[in-house]
């Protein structure tokens, strides 16, 4: 109970002072117009206490009191006075003075404040040096950017300054030193600043109102990009370094050695992970003949809508545009199926889970609204995302998994692959009852043909032929060669020989190179789920007028669906899209988890684990996760402009 | 069985239908042809729940599984408990989670998992609202080109991040001044590793891109004059966004924050990255994950756990998902 | 463009304050914890006082040379001091096991020790480690991983009494798992026997099979086994991310029987190539027997696809007569299993045969434990680890934690009280003591990038048929950093 109570007061907290912190901005900006010197004055006494926190969280100061509370206090108040005074002071001269003077001062008393047994001694060559070079260095960048000498000149004295502390407290010999160097140094800096300070005016209303108006980007952006730059950048600028390095020849991993570009030319030199040794047999797939069919199907259809259509137009139909989009599909699949490798492996997961994935969750949220129990139906869609990771593995090796033909199959799709099969073999009740099933569906779905064609719903008659046509071709396996997980073989009894039938199995997560596949529809069972929450969400932003609207013009569902729905969450699509091909892109546990790469599976992100986690070989490791980066950019790129373009 | 109730009377709506049909002519057949097509128009349906099946039956057999004992869930189908296999029924794997005494037990556990994955979904959306709504309504140089960069780090795959984050939690971040032999203290240690900050930090970074894109997808949707009557009464973007911009997006940010408490609730390698040698703040995954031991050697423990985990996440879900409400803009667009 | 300014002042302090904090203070994280501590006073880093390690040219003798200076901790007050300890076990009943077995010792000298047990600690350990952020005692699975951490100075050499209570506690054969380059880093807690074969005695004597005595003898069996019409082995490699271990036990338990022990630390250390004949000659022993038609019972379809630790069903049901695995099986073996106490449906184990009878060589694998920070209480828990009097209390606490039975713990420390073991784990036991010739898990010994990675993968690949064993052996050899 303790536990529990000290959680909550420490949730409250972390959330409550990030909020506190961004209200109090806020607010301190918003003043600006209002209170001009009380702006002034908090963020002076801000200034301060940073900078000197800064020195005393370096150990730098001396101790007095409370260590680490009493200097940034005093450099608080100490700042706030300054600020505070120079935003009344507007004759220039006066202004100036004041400004250099009180800045020294505070040089002062982080001069007297210098920690005794830390006392610099100054190295006057590299102090002045730093200082000119770096104040050369501004000066020469405020005239290329903002072409006018005064301003240079003032960027100019902000890189004096800069470049004097570098020098003065960089250069110095720590400890050596007197109290009066250690003025010096402190006085020379925070005088140039003042210099700089003072040479500036007070903003008149405008100029505040600027101030207020312009902060607002910065606090509203500066929580998020704080985060990303710790989190994201820096590691990533380092991940870029890192994949420029190799171990020592020992296979020592502390000190990397410099290895260029080599890691990049191992990624894509080894046919582990690029290989293309077997695309002759892309003609040998079955999918490439299936696409090619349905290729000259959907021009068929082109041809002969042509022919007839009024005006003599080609056009395109859910008829021609169906078959034509599926085909490439199918030829897609087949070229990553010939093609093997861990890149190939990695596209072929990003074009199959987030199409599917995509337009499952699509499907499913559309159909889901405004149905009744929609909230149920939702519910155990998005189920599987709610379930752990190590959770899901278990259930999956178990929808898969094969057991010897004399055992019974625990595994959901051996057990229907050989019952199927059993079917097709037995001579029992039970393949005469799934014989008579399967002539009732055919008859149904000839029947509403039938209908459907009198009713002149070409669609619906051809695609009900179509499914009767399917389903005609499963009762020829059926009763003809056969269909299912079983086999024949033959074997000696007492020397004579006997052909038995024995059930087959699919080894589903073994079998190169569609084990993938396999691999692919857990992910795509954990991401509808995704996709659809988010659809969801959009579709039932679509303002209901629009709807309304359609509808009294006369719109049937589907054309709503496309006309309305479609371009209203046009913008959502792209960030699902986008989102899931990055998330598959770096897919990894399900992978590592289920086969650890084995049987031809391997992908980027597990491989980029196992070399730098597990072998300790950072600088390959990095080099997986940078080609891993790079190769989403440019889809990234292409998605995110192209919505901007759509904002607009 | 449930039908759609929206679709007019006369539309034949199936998927695959152009819609173009004059489905009046049907809807006077007799007999059986009324029938089927009556059943037709409830394919939609039909197809949803097939759908929800076909994506429940894992699930179905992972809770059955949950109450078998090993042995059995390597030997036997799950499904044959509903033709009456009750052997090795058990009520152990549920009991071996919750009467763990390892670290404080289960119970701590999820106590900690609420530590990390509460703030670690109310700060990123906090704090990508923000920057969202910078984004999408606060015009400045290079708007554009820093949102694709922020976006673009999505693709970052996250493990890269673990070590340098480790290093700066465990240690600090100190920088040595090139030429000069100085080093600095840019972040004290200030102990944070081991702690379930660390961990919640950690979920805000590598949330942040996702949380910016979907957010400012949505919030550059709204409509603009809503901004423009805002700013004529002299609000400012303070204002703007607290009373206008967060009561519209209710919806969004409702959907983002099931998915960032699920993955922050559900995380594995963040949690034992930085929570390594801190058994006392593990978070439940992680407790769950070690009773099962090295090579799968009590694997029944997980399907148990695996739901016990569920249960949290689908009560976040259930309870936010009402905030999809319809027509939340319905008063903000005129046309 | 008075807002620029402001912000350029703000940032220009900012910076100026970070130059201005220019000074010597280094990571060194203890001075944050003490108010006292000064940046100049920071203690000496580690890796100054393991500075004789790496630089002493390595020794062919046995007993370590070169060792810290001692740490006589039996003198100082260690009370309210912590240790932490991270390692690979993790169930209910290690863990637990574990805890009691440190709390003994924390109890005596007041030291508040933790045990986390993660189960993919070989990968955290990694990163820890190169974080910064390591655990003060690790407990390694692999002796590889420990030395390579000792090359690279993460962990530390023993001072010299601890190492001599080590050398005092083990067998030197298991000692010199722990040493690198003549110094010793490591100590041995925990062990485990590879070289067995798992069996029902009663179905044996059903069939009137007798327990081969050489490997001639086992391959005779296995054949009379399939001509009979029962299926001599279980087999199954698939251990999720570890998949392919079972096959590389066979070959190293094989290598140890076909090639001389001095053949098989040449394979370890690379001084053979990985393709050499005689290792393809073992490879090809292994998947010609695993192949031959009716030979193995695969669980889940397939070899590659079984998992490992599914092999105790079929073998208590019958679908195989024998399961060659190591001692820590019995955890995998289905809930009240009767061991070798005469029943008929007892497993029992014999030692998987030799090429003669005179030779017994042993595969054994187990725990080493190393120090990452030099402290007194670190270097009385790591004493304690290698005592006796630990495996004493690990065993007695794993066996009341697992209801009595097997408890999967082993271990060959001298001078343990053999009574609180089980028949059947004294047998281990006597394995362990009367082998001529141990050797650790060949797999545990190389660089994790063959040991941890293509052992593994392109052994599961020779296994399926993907690869021929020349091309399998070739692709790990070319992979050997």
């Amino acid at each position: 109970m303790d536990r529990l109570i000290s959680t909550l007061i420490r949730i409250v907290l972390a959330v409550g002072v990030s909020g506190v912190m961004f209200v109090v901005l806020n607010y301190l900006f918003s003043q600006a117009t209002k209170r001009w010197r009380l702006f002034n004055v908090i963020v002076g006494a801000f200034i301060g206490l940073l900078y000197f926190g800064i020195l005393d969280g370096n150990r730098l100061l001396g101790d007095v009191g409370p260590t680490l509370i009493f200097w940034p206090i005093i450099g608080a108040v100490a700042g706030g006075i300054v600020f505070g005074v120079l935003s009344e002071i507007e004759e220039p001269r006066l202004r100036f003075a004041t400004a250099a003077g009180s800045m020294a001062a505070i040089g002062i008393i982080q001069g007297a404040a210098w920690r005794s047994d830390f006392l610099p001694s100054l190295d006057w060559g590299t102090a002045i040096a730093w200082t000119l070079i770096t104040g050369v260095i501004f000066g020469a960048l405020g005239l290329a950017i903002r072409q006018d000498f005064f301003r240079a000149g003032r960027w100019a004295l902000i890189g004096l300054a800069i470049g004097w502390m570098l020098g003065a407290y960089g250069g110095a010999d720590f400890g050596s030193g007197n109290r009066g160097e250690s003025y010096l140094a402190a006085i020379i800096g925070l005088a140039l600043v003042g210099v700089c300070l003072g040479m500036s005016k007070i903003p008149d209303n405008a100029g505040r109102i600027k101030i207020n108006a312009g902060s607002r980007k910065y606090i509203f952006l500066a929580p998020a990009l704080a985060f990303v730059v710790l989190g994201l950048l820096i590691p990533l600028a380092r991940t870029i370094y890192l994949s420029l390095l190799t171990r020592e020849e020992d296979g020592r991993f502390n000190d990397l050695v410099w290895n260029g570009l080599e890691n990049y030319g191992f990624i894509f030199t080894n046919e582990n992970s690029l290989d293309f040794s077997d695309w002759g047999n892309f003609f040998g797939s079955s999918l490439v003949w299936w696409g090619a069919g349905l290729l000259v199907l959907s021009l068929v259809v082109v041809l002969v809508q042509w022919l007839r259509s009024p005006d003599g137009r080609p056009r395109a139909s859910g008829g021609s545009i169906s078959p034509f989009v599926i085909a490439w599909f199918l030829i897609a699949m087949a070229v990553f199926a010939t093609l093997r490798g861990t890149i190939i492996n990695n596209l072929w997961w990003v074009f199959f889970v987030s199409i599917m994935a995509t337009v499952l969750g699509l499907v499913i949220a559309v159909l889901a609204d405004r149905t009744r129990m929609e909230s149920v139906a939702k519910s155990l869609i998005f189920m599987p995302m709610a379930i752990s990771f190590v959770g899901a593995s278990i259930i999956w090796r178990y929808m898969y998994i094969a057991r010897p033909p004399n055992k019974p199959q625990t595994g959901v799709f051996n057990s229907i692959w050989v019952g199927i099969g059993e079917l097709s073999t037995t001579d029992s009740w039970t393949g005469i009852l799934a014989i008579a099933v399967l002539i009732g569906v055919i008859a149904v779905l000839l029947l509403l043909a039938g209908i459907s064609w009198r009713a002149k719903a070409k669609n619906m008659a051809l695609s009900s032929l179509l499914g009767a046509g399917l389903v005609g071709y499963l009762f020829y396996r059926l009763i003809g060669p056969g269909i299912g997980g079983f086999k024949t073989r033959t074997i000696l009894v007492d020397g004579q020989e006997v052909t038995q039938t024995i059930p087959d199995t699919i080894l589903f997560l073994q079998n190169i190179p569609f084990n993938n596949l396999w691999l692919m529809i857990i992910l795509i069972w954990i991401q509808t789920g995704f996709a659809m929450v988010i659809f969801s969400a959009a579709i039932k932003a679509v303002p209901g007028e629009f709807i309304e609207a359609a509808k009294v013009d006369g719109a049937t569902e589907t054309q709503i669906f496309w006309r309305v729905i479609i371009p209203q969450i046009a913008t959502t699509i792209g960030v699902v899209v986008t989102t899931l091909i990055v998330l598959v892109m770096k897919v990894y546990d399900i992978v590592k988890v289920m086969t650890n790469g084995n049987f031809g599976t391997q992908v980027l992100a597990s491989d980029m684990w196992q070399r730098a986690f597990t072998e300790s070989n950072f600088g390959l490791g990095s080099a997986l996760a940078v080609v891993l980066f790079i190769s989403v950019l440019p889809i990234m790129f292409y998605n995110i402009r192209r919505m901007q373009k759509l904002e607009t | 069985m449930t039908t759609t109730n929206s679709p007019p009377p006369t539309t034949p709506a199936s998927s695959s239908t152009g819609g173009t049909s004059k489905a009046g002519d049907a809807s006077k057949e007799k007999g059986v042809g009324k029938i089927v097509y009556n059943t037709m128009r409830s394919v939609p349906t039909w197809v949803l729940w097939i759908l929800v099946i076909l994506w429940t039956t894992p699930t179905i057999g992972l809770f059955v599984n949950s109450f078998r004992d090993r042995d059995m869930q390597r030997t036997s189908a799950f499904w044959t408990l509903f033709r009456g296999n009750f052997d090795g029924l058990t009520l152990n794997n549920y009991r071996e989670i919750f009467g763990t005494e390892a670290d404080g037990g289960f119970w701590d556990g999820i106590i900690n998992s609420f530590a990390i994955a509460i703030p670690a979904t109310v700060i990123p959306i906090a704090i990508a609202a923000f920057a969202a709504y910078a984004f999408a309504w606060i015009e400045f140089r290079g708007r554009e080109w820093l949102f694709i960069i922020t976006v673009s780090l999505l693709a970052i795959p996250n493990q890269v991040a673990l070590i340098p984050l480790l290093q700066l939690f465990s240690n600090g971040a100190h920088v040595t001044l090139p030429g000069l032999d100085k080093t600095v203290t840019l972040v004290p240690d200030v102990g944070l590793v081991g702690t379930s900050n660390a961990v919640w930090l950690t979920h805000t970074a590598f949330a942040m891109p996702f949380a910016i894109f979907l957010l400012h997808n949505y919030l550059s949707s709204l409509p603009k004059d809503i901004f423009e009557a805002a700013r004529i009464d002299g609000a400012d973007h303070f204002t703007i966004f607290w009373r206008l911009v967060l009561p519209l997006s209710v919806p969004v940010l409702a959907a983002f924050a099931i998915f960032q408490f699920l993955w922050t609730y559900n995380d594995y390698l963040i949690a034992i990255t930085m929570l390594g040698s801190a058994p006392s703040e593990w978070p439940a995954t992680i407790k769950i994950a070690t009773l099962s031991g090295e090579f799968g050697l009590k694997e029944n423990v997980l399907t148990a756990g695996a739901f016990v985990q569920t249960v949290v996440p689908l009560a976040v879900f259930f309870s936010l998902q009402r905030y999809f409400v319809r027509g939340i803009l319905a008063g903000a667009v005129k046309g | 463009m008075k807002s620029r300014k402001l912000w350029l002042i703000l940032a220009s302090l900012f910076s100026l304050a970070l130059i201005a904090a220019a000074c010597g203070s280094d990571d060194d994280s203890s001075s944050d914890t003490t108010t006292t501590a000064a940046p100049t006073d920071t203690a000496a880093p580690a890796s100054t006082s393991m500075a004789p390690a790496s630089t002493m040219a390595p020794t062919t003798t046995m007993a370590p040379t070169a060792q810290a200076p001692a740490v006589d901790w039996r003198s100082m007050d260690l009370s309210g001091t912590t240790v932490r300890v991270f390692g690979p076990e993790s169930t209910e009943e290690e863990q637990g096991s574990m805890e009691d077995t440190l709390s003994v010792f924390a109890e005596r000298t007041g030291i508040n020790i933790e045990y986390a047990g993660a189960r993919d600690f070989s990968d955290q350990i990694n990163i820890q480690a190169q974080a910064g952020n390591p655990p003060d005692i690790a407990v390694f699975p692999q002796p590889g991983k420990a030395a390579d951490f000792f090359r690279d100075e993460l962990i530390l050499p023993l001072p010299e009494n601890i190492a001599a209570a080590a050398q005092a506690n083990w067998p030197a054969a298991w000692n010199q798992f722990g040493i690198t380059d003549g110094t010793q880093h490591s100590i041995p807690t925990k062990s485990d026997l590879k070289s067995l074969v798992w069996y029902l005695p009663a179905r044996f004597e059903e069939n009137g099979y007798v327990v081969p005595e050489t490997w001639a003898d086992f391959k005779a069996l296995v054949t009379q086994m399939i001509s009979d019409g029962n299926t001599p082995l279980c087999v199954g490699i698939e251990s999720g991310p570890a998949t392919g271990w079972t096959f590389t036990d066979w070959i190293e338990d094989l290598m140890l029987r076909f090639q001389p022990a001095s053949f098989y630390d040449q394979w370890v250390n690379h001084e053979v190539p990985f393709d050499s004949p005689e290792v393809q000659e073992v490879w090809q022993e292994v998947l010609d027997l695993w192949n031959t038609e009716g030979a193995v019972f695969a669980s889940g379809g397939s070899i590659a696809s079984t998992p490992f630790g599914a092999n105790g069903d079929p073998l208590v049901e019958g679908d195989c007569m024998m399961h060659r695995q190591a001692s820590f099986f019995a955890a995998f073996m289905p809930d009240g299993t009767p061991y070798a106490d005469g029943s008929e449906g007892a497993v029992d184990v014999f030692y998987f045969p030799s090429l003669n009878t005179t030779d017994r060589p042993a595969l054994v694998a187990g725990t080493l434990v190393s120090a990452f920070r030099d402290a007194p209480e670190v270097w009385a828990v790591m004493e304690y680890m290698s005592t006796a009097e630990y495996a004493n209390e690990r065993q007695k606490s794993q066996q009341r934690r697992n209801g009595g039975s097997l408890s999967g713990f082993l271990s060959a420390a001298i001078g343990q009280d053999m009574d609180n073991y089980l028949p059947l784990e004294q047998s281990f036991i006597n394995i362990l003591a009367t082998a001529n010739v141990a050797r650790f898990d060949a797999s545990d010994l190389m660089p994790a990038a063959v040991g941890a990675g293509t052992f593994w993968t392109d052994g599961t690949s020779a296994v399926t048929g993907e690869k021929t064993v020349a091309e399998a052996t070739a692709d790990i050899e070319a992979s050997w950093p």
